[in-house]
């Protein structure tokens, strides 16, 4: 068997989860270092809870091996499979699943209770954590009585307060309004910085995942698309799906005027940022890629105007500008630096 | 612009929508308020000579006569007893058939509930038949294979009438805590087992407190109608000597008659109901919280493996062994023998005993007709009542509500017997006794809360703006009435009467005070029969199910939930 890298504090191989015979993961393999911090980035049904369901012991997968901090929790060769209590995680849950039956803190206590720890200190170490997350105030008030970020520091608190070398986020930001949803992503990382653990994030949205995440997945219907760096994986496509996903313009090259102006490639795909417009058709740059269409639609977006542009041939694209200068209906070209302009295989 | 000719026939019809509905509600409390005020009065009534007092004298009697303690005690037991059972046995077989992968699990999600439609009277006498010490069916078939003849577990006893009782009354709970099971946010339970607890400590900490609002009223309601219900101690254990307290109300009006002492006893133990039912409202209302969340996974199903599937399909097949197949087949065999020894004569077997209870007897044929009448009219009164009812608690606005919701929810709780005791009194001296109309009215009475329950839920449910788009739209009340909210409310309309049709086709106890020569119904023509001639009352019980189960299949067909 294969040696993991000494730093895989996670490590996860070949995972397939089925259901029924729909494959929601199909063979998946990634690794976490210690202390460090992963996202599982992809659109709605790709396979992201599914992922950190398997990884906590809820969901069992037909196949694959799955160690944590050097314990095989599981591995299908072997038949191994641990419980969910003795995988020794913290889990955010999507909806908080905070118990209504218990107030703030019995809540924040019950994975100490379960271990066993005397009363006297769970309660210390619950109020502890409470403090961290800024919840002091709310201690022995019902669960029911709290608002949904109040609500989402309680699964926070009651995750992390039995030191688990691991932490699992599913959506953790993705209930809360951009205030506070900023405020805690900050505050996530001071956490993990005072506390040390281990975090794995899965989230649909890109912001999160970049704000939050050194490492990124980017999955695809059970399948890992890319990974890597979080700039890297955002900075380079390497498929449409991905360009489609991080928001850029994907256009078919055969379905383009002049497709002899891109070396061979059946996809490009370009950012709406690094489009230049200008009124009427103009010759060519020294290298840009110049296309020729009519603007279709403009919508104010604070900053800019967008712009979807038709070109003709069913070929729509997103454009930003900051010039106010132009209005639906009127014929324009558009430029596209060669550096800009990413050539894809599929 | 003083001659608006709209102005006269809208002002009608905004009376017809403000007094149709308070129509309801006030037939509904006089029916429960008219008796109760007989019953107070009378239990305050001494008669001297031929001259009645004002007197406490019923009440004292009641705190020292040891009767009255030993039958409270005993009703306390059945009414615990029963509880324990059926909250363990219908919260394992609606978590088998939710959370598990046991084969069959939808065929069993229905079986469990035949026991709901059951009548408790039939099954006692069922349970008679099988295993009555020495003579059922069980100790003859198992003697003769052993050559030995033996007694039995005493089916005439207060286990006998706890274990009929819990058989019976284990839907009620089954149907109290499936939905919360089934519809349970499971990253509930997730979060517990993800951080550190195992299954049992989750179901222990989680499952059962999430639970907890409808086990409690699941218990309330189980205990009040245990300790409440006539028939199954009457069958089981009257003759034995054992009373329990509607029992023991039912010896104080027969032998000697002593209605001022039975008012008073059926005065107490409405108290207690009246106590019991606050103590509960005020519980839940402090403990009402959502346990299904928007998003969220469906609860995890359980992968049993070989030995686990064995216990869950053991508990299930024991379950509707001991509640449906074996009673009833022993009714069967009972009613196709001539005559009843204890042992089933295949060569014998004759339909005599049906068709003489269905044609030639005139007291059963009678019973028969009785009871269908009832049913029907009964159904459809009590239907109509609790639909006016019904929109008064959710659509009208009023101040006084609740109390009037607390009022109407009085007879949930009130034995069968007890208010019959106070129509007794109050119709005795009057033409009414000893007519169909007076039973009419009591089951009525008794029962139209389950109705308007079922009613209101869905009423509830139904957005207003959907009747008064109907409204802006021109259409008057009644119209609105007739071709929005009616249609919408079908489903619940005819789950409510089908409810209150099975109810009346089994009711004893309402009927045993009430009844008169020439108004008996199924119930009571077995009672009646049932010290001479048990093949008559095995196939009126046989007919009796058959009614019932015809309501049950009726009621799968609407697909609305019995409790709400
Ligand atoms: N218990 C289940 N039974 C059948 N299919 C399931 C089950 N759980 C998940 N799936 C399917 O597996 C796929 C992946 O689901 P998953 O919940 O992992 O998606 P996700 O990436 O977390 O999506 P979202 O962003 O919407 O939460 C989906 O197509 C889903 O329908
Ligand atoms: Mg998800």
């Amino acid at each position: 068997m294969r040696q993991d890298a000494p730093d895989d504090f996670v490590t996860i191989r070949n995972v397939t989860k089925k259901f029924g015979e729909f494959r929601a993961l199909d063979g998946l393999s990634f690794s976490v270092r210690e202390g460090g911090t992963l996202a599982l980035l992809g659109p709605s049904g790709c396979g992201k809870t599914t992922m950190l369901r398997c990884l906590a012991g809820l969901e069992t997968p037909e196949e694959g091996f799955i160690s944590i901090a050097g314990k095989v929790v599981f591995d299908s060769a072997k038949g191994i499979n641990l419980n969910p209590e003795d995988r020794g995680l913290g889990v955010v849950f999507q909806s908080y699943a905070v118990w209504p039956h218990m107030s703030v803190v019995e809540n924040v206590e019950f994975p100490l209770r379960v271990r066993g720890v005397a009363p006297a200190e769970r309660r210390a170490r619950a109020m502890e954590i409470l403090e961290i997350v800024g919840l002091t105030a709310f201690a022995s008030r019902s669960a029911t009585q709290l608002s949904g970020g109040q609500q989402q520091r309680v699964a926070l608190a009651r995750a992390l307060v039995h030191k688990p070398a691991l932490v699992l986020f599913d959506e953790a930001l993705s209930n809360l309004d951009a205030q506070l949803r900023e405020h805690m992503r900050l505050e996530l990382q001071a956490l993990q910085d005072r506390l040390g653990f281990t975090a794995l994030y899965v989230t649909h949205d890109q912001g999160e995942a970049l704000g939050l995440a050194e490492t990124i997945i980017l999955m695809n219907a059970g399948q890992i698309e890319a990974s890597g760096p979080a700039r890297q994986v955002f900075m380079t496509h390497h498929s449409s799906f991905a360009a489609r996903f991080f928001g850029l313009n994907v256009v078919e090259t055969a379905r383009l005027a002049a497709p002899h102006a891109i070396a061979g490639k059946p996809f490009i795909a370009f950012q709406r940022e690094y489009v230049r417009i200008s009124e009427g058709v103009t010759g060519p740059g020294s290298d840009d890629l110049v296309l020729l269409g009519t603007i279709a639609t403009r919508s104010f977006q604070g900053l800019a105007d967008e712009y979807a542009i038709d070109l003709g041939n069913d070929v729509s694209v997103r454009v930003l500008d900051r010039s106010g200068a132009f209005s639906p209906g009127q014929a324009v070209s558009i430029a596209i630096s060669r550096k800009d302009l990413f050539l894809l295989d599929a | 612009m003083n001659a608006d000719p709209h102005l006269t026939p809208k002002k009608k019809r905004m009376t017809l929508q403000a007094s149709l509905p308070l129509i309801g509600v006030g037939v509904g409390i006089l029916l429960i308020i008219g008796p109760f005020l007989a019953g107070l009065i009378r239990s305050l009534l001494l008669w001297v000579g031929n001259d009645p007092q004002v007197s406490l004298a019923n009440y004292s009697w009641l705190l020292t006569d040891t009767r009255i303690r030993t039958a409270a005690l005993n009703s306390l037991i059945c009414g615990l007893g029963a509880m324990s059972v059926s909250l363990v046995l219908g919260t394992s077989l609606a978590w088998i058939v939710s959370r598990t992968n046991v084969p069959g699990r939808e065929t069993l999600r229905t079986l469990n509930l035949i026991p709901f439609f059951f009548s408790p009277y039939v099954g006692a006498i069922g349970w008679i038949f099988l295993i009555a010490p020495y003579s059922g069916l069980m100790q003859t078939s198992l003697g003769s294979l052993l050559g030995v003849s033996f007694e039995g577990p005493n089916i005439y006893s207060l286990a006998g009438v706890i274990w009929i009782l819990s058989l019976f009354y284990t839907p009620y709970v089954y149907l109290f805590v499936i939905s919360p099971l089934q519809r349970m946010d499971a990253a509930f339970e997730d979060a517990a087992r993800v951080h550190g607890a195992s299954f049992w400590t989750t179901i222990r900490l989680v499952t059962l407190p999430l639970l907890q609002p409808g086990l409690l009223s699941a218990a309330l309601i189980v205990f009040v109608t245990s300790a409440g219900l006539f028939d199954v101690p009457l069958a089981l254990t009257a003759t034995k000597g054992i009373r329990t307290m509607p029992t023991e109300v039912f010896a104080l009006v027969r032998y000697p008659s002593d209605l001022g002492r039975a008012a008073a006893f059926g005065i107490f133990i409405t108290a207690i109901t009246i106590v019991l039912t606050l103590w509960q409202r005020a519980h839940l209302s402090k403990r009402r919280y959502e346990i299904i969340s928007g998003k969220g996974y469906k609860p995890r199903v359980i992968e049993l493996r070989t030995t686990g599937t064995l216990i869950a399909l053991a508990i299930e097949v024991l379950y509707l062994l001991t509640s449906v197949v074996l009673p009833v087949l022993a009714l069967v065999l009972v009613a196709l023998s001539p005559l009843w020894t204890g042992r089933f004569n295949p060569a014998t077997a004759t339909l005599a005993n049906f068709s003489y209870v269905l044609f030639d007897y005139s007291l059963t044929r009678q019973a028969i007709l009785n009871s269908l009448f009832l049913a029907v009219t009964g159904a459809t009164l009590g239907v109509m009542l609790s639909g006016l009812q019904s929109y008064y608690l959710i659509r009208v606005r009023s101040g006084f509500k609740s109390f009037i919701d607390a009022i109407l929810a009085l007879p949930l709780g009130i034995p069968g017997i007890v208010l019959s005791l106070f129509f007794l009194i109050f119709a005795i001296r009057t033409p009414l006794y000893g007519t169909l109309a007076i039973l009419l009215i009591a089951y009525i009475a008794r029962f139209f809360p389950f109705a308007t329950r079922t009613i209101s839920a869905m009423l509830s449910a139904i957005h207003p703006e959907l009747e008064e788009s109907a409204r802006a739209n021109g259409a008057t009340w009644a119209q609105t009435m007739r071709f929005v909210l009616l249609p919408l409310l079908r489903p619940a309309l005819i789950a409510a009467w089908i409810m209150l049709f099975i109810i009346f086709i089994r009711e004893l106890g309402a009927s045993i005070l009430l009844y008169a020569s020439g108004t008996e119904t199924i119930s009571i023509a077995m009672l009646l029969l049932s010290e001479n001639s048990v093949g008559y009352v095995a196939a009126l019980a046989l007919i009796q199910l058959v009614l019932l189960l015809t309501g049950f299949s009726l009621f799968r067909l609407t697909k609305v939930s019995a409790i709400q």
